[in-house]
């Protein structure tokens, strides 16, 4: 066994697949701007690297960059809570009580399948450009993920873990407390990384209609007028954040839920 | 006692729809009915708000009722109207729809069975797969212009990735003991691939195109609101604009249904592809 | 070269188990003068390096020799490279150093001279089993009629006639481990490699099974090389028992099983089994890590 122990993978072995990952990246930015070496550079059609980075420093340096993040911030953020709210607690009680969710399973499937986005020009309309009108996007669009998951998390409930507090004199309080959240919570988180997606493109759906600020203003915008440095710098930082909440969310279920690890 | 009695009712509730062999008839249709019956009492009431909801003048712009979507989405089908921009819309799904199957499930086989080529793309694949596929689309429509190849970019974008990362997750889960199987029977990568590699992902893969069908029904309704002159999703904006609300849901219903018989169809595919599954095994 | 037997009777026996260790001794030096070698494993090292992980080393100068037409059982701890073992006679393993051999000739890939039976069955779950049975003579580019004509008398050699159609799902794992030892049959290896194969099956399932395989064993006369951690099992069905060391893994004791063939079940209960049974525990309780 000892002998085992000492014996170290090296360094290269253990993060070769980050080492690789980072080089392709790299390699692609590398390749991105050496090509103009030898193609002739339109401003007008592309960008490149270098470009894109002087264009996103001028965004920072001048706060609209920030002012934009914020502003699209808002019914992003909003739109999600009301979504947790809601979505969870129809999703248990449709899990909980079967009659309830065999009344309300077929038209949540229907409502999840159907491209709710189709609504948006409605409710842009509706609710008007501002705030409200981003944030009930974001509430129809990623409100169905939490009722399916947290339908789901109930359903998965195991019987025998049941059994097993309550052999060991469990009560009611004792069953949510030590087997029902504990396995239903891993399913909301996942879900949330599907409606942070949702959100996001509720988000850009609403700015697209018509907005006066926020990142996808912002990017449509400098569509138009051809700023290309500045739009791929906002594609490319709308791509970041999208990279990191539902990575983040994945490594957090990984902190949090470390028995459910698939591998 | 009683509370954790009916608790005991409760949870044996939840697993019990296909346990009893011997069900009576009210049992077995039982979700079913429930079912209909909330659809049923959904557009009741919605139909009959306007008798006891006094609407305000500015809010009954936005309002219509299910009879009057369906007259006018009757309408829409009997005078052609929805047809041509239909077609417009079905033809950039078909295009980019075919075109992610013919990249997304080669390369997915090819990434699953390389771990080089899956270090590689990795970073790349998860990055345009969280990312809304809508950021890209004015760059399209300025390097394609406002029509059909934007639009079909943008179906394209979207349905790969689900196709893509399935096809790999479903290779990558390819039973190790089973590959041992057949090598032990002297097949080479070929007969692997064939044998076990394609049959144990095809679940995979049918999921995976599920999902595509409906990001590729998705990427064509939100490419057309922005990026287009014609399609169903430009008659729908127009309406919205002009607040013929009936419009907008006849046509949300239209692509609601598209994307309900597509899934249909898949969905049908796989369980004859999938005999082979015991029943309550699910696809992942 | 290959290495002696190691000396059996070292820790304290009674004499009665002294003189059975010395018969076996005997049995064996006389095997090894008239052994033709049929496979023989020198020497057999292997190391696994996992991406990640520390390297195991599961088979550490493991040395071997069966004759053609025995059945010879390997018994071992947990973990201790029995499978590793198997899998390199079978040839999807290479060994680090040592040699397998068959017939004089090292062992190169896979072949159809030998057949796998799997603890897990790996029956193919989209075939049914009459496909599953056909799958060694598919990939040997048998045609389909001699194909199907070697499926149906294996299926009602192994007791399954009736359920060519069925999927591996819709039958029981005793059932599935007969389609596993009919696909193993139906390419006519000379040798049976057989990985703790009734690992999975309840006990009466098993014992039945252990009948039948003695039955199929007889019909089919092949040279089994068996893998397991029952003791029972590797008495009453082999000619010879070798008890392996823990990892890494070298062969420890040979046993030679002098009982009567054709074996009854009732042979389990009579007090030579369970002499061999005691002895075989003794030498193996030692490399046994709980």
């Amino acid at each position: 066994m000892a002998e085992q122990a000492i014996v170290r993978p090296t360094f290269a072995a253990r993060y070769r697949k980050i080492l690789l990952g980072g080089f392709a990246v790299i390699l692609f930015f590398a390749a991105w701007q050496a090509i103009f070496l030898f193609v002739p550079f339109n401003p007008l059609f592309i960008s490149k690297p270098s470009l894109i980075a002087a264009g996103l420093v001028d965004l920072i340096g001048s706060g609209d960059l920030f002012h934009d993040l914020a502003v699209s911030a808002v019914p992003f953020f909003i739109g999600l809570a009301a979504a947790v709210i809601v979505g969870v607690p129809l999703g248990i009680v449709m899990g909980w009580r079967p009659r309830v969710g065999y009344a309300l399973d077929p038209l949540m499937t229907v409502f999840y399948a159907s491209p709710l986005v189709a609504l948006a020009p409605l409710l842009v309309i509706f609710f008007g450009v501002g705030v409200s009108g981003k944030a009930v996007i974001v509430f129809v669009l990623a409100v169905f993920p939490f009722i399916f998951n947290a339908h789901a998390g109930v359903r998965a409930v195991d019987q025998l873990l049941i059994n097993v507090v309550r052999s060991l004199g469990g009560g009611e309080w004792d069953l949510y407390r030590m087997v029902i959240f504990p396995s239903v919570l891993p399913y909301i988180v996942a879900s949330s990384r599907i409606a942070v997606g949702r959100a996001l493109i509720a988000v850009l759906v609403g700015e697209f209609f018509a907005a006066s600020e926020g990142i996808g203003y912002a990017i449509s915008r400098f569509g138009d007028i051809f700023a290309l440095d500045r739009m791929f710098g906002c594609i490319l930082v709308v791509m970041v954040i999208a990279v990191v909440l539902t990575e983040g969310i994945r490594w957090a279920e990984r902190a949090a839920f470390p028995w459910r690890t698939r591998q | 006692m009683a509370e954790t009695q009916t608790l005991d009712a409760r949870v044996a509730a939840l697993g019990g729809a296909d346990a009893a062999p011997h069900r009576s008839l009210w049992r077995r249709i039982e979700p079913a009915a429930w079912g209909a019956g909330s659809f049923l009492v959904l557009l009741l009431v919605w139909q009959f708000v306007p008798y006891f909801v006094p609407l305000k003048p500015g809010t009954r712009l936005f309002f219509t009722v299910p009879s009057r979507v369906a007259a006018t989405l009757w309408q829409m089908i009997v005078s052609g109207s929805l047809w041509a921009p239909l077609g417009v819309s079905a033809t950039a799904f078909a295009i980019g729809l075919a075109i992610a199957i013919v990249v997304g499930l080669p390369l997915g086989i090819l990434i699953g069975r390389s771990s080089l080529l899956n270090a590689m793309f990795d970073p790349f694949i998860t990055a345009f797969n969280a990312t809304p596929r809508l950021v890209f689309l004015p760059l399209l429509m300025l390097w394609l212009g406002i029509g059909l190849w934007s639009k079909v970019a943008i179906v394209f974008i979207g349905a790969l990735f689900p196709l893509l990362i399935n096809t790999y997750e479903g290779v990558r889960n390819g039973d190790k003991l089973l590959i041992n199987v057949v090598r032990s029977f002297g097949a080479k990568e070929w007969d692997i691939a064939r044998l076990v590699v394609v049959p144990n992902a095809l679940p995979f893969i049918v999921v995976g195109l599920r999902l595509a069908i409906g990001r590729a029904v998705l990427g064509v309704v939100v490419s057309e609101f922005f990026g287009s002159q014609e399609g169903l999703g430009v008659v729908m904006v127009r309406a919205a604009s002009g607040f013929q609300v009936d419009v907008v849901f006849a046509g949300l219903i239209v692509f609601a249904g598209l994307s309900l018989l597509m899934t249909g169809l898949v969905k049908l595919v796989e369980d004859r592809m999938t005999r082979w599954r015991p029943e309550h095994v699910n696809a992942p | 070269m290959r290495q002696a037997t190691p000396v059996a009777g070292r820790c304290g026996l009674g004499d009665h188990d002294r003189r059975l260790q010395g018969e076996i001794r005997r049995t064996q030096e006389n095997r090894i003068v008239r052994m033709a070698g049929y496979i023989e494993g020198r020497n057999v090292s292997l190391t696994f390096r996992p991406p990640n992980r520390a390297p195991l080393r599961a088979l550490g100068g493991f040395d071997i020799a069966v004759e053609e037409g025995e059945f010879l059982s390997i018994v071992g701890p947990s973990g201790c490279g029995k499978s590793t073992f198997l899998n390199v006679v079978l040839g999807l393993t290479k060994p680090d150093s040592g040699e397998v051999l068959m017939h004089g000739k090292p062992i190169g890939g896979p072949g159809s001279d030998r057949a796998m039976v799997f603890q897990e069955f790996g029956l193919l779950p989209w075939r049914t089993v009459q496909h599953n049975i056909e799958l060694g003579l598919e990939l040997k580019k048998v045609p389909a009629e001699k194909r199907r004509a070697t499926a149906e008398r294996l299926v009602v050699l192994v007791g399954l006639a009736g359920f060519e159609q069925h999927y591996p799902h819709e039958l029981s794992g005793g059932m599935k481990q007969r389609v596993g030892l009919a696909r193993a049959l139906a390419t006519d290896p000379d040798v049976l490699l057989m990985d703790e194969p009734f690992a999975a099956l309840d006990a009466q399932t098993r014992d039945l099974m252990q009948a039948e395989l003695l039955r199929i064993w007889r019909e089919a006369r092949k040279t089994v090389l068996f893998v397991t951690h029952q003791i029972d099992e590797a008495i009453y069905l082999s000619d010879r028992v070798v008890v392996m060391s823990k990892r890494p893994g070298r062969a420890k004791k040979v046993f030679a099983i002098d009982l009567p063939r054709p074996r009854e079940y009732e042979m389990r209960v009579t007090p030579e089994f369970n002499d061999l049974k005691l002895e075989i525990w003794n030498t193996l309780k030692d490399e046994i890590v709980a």
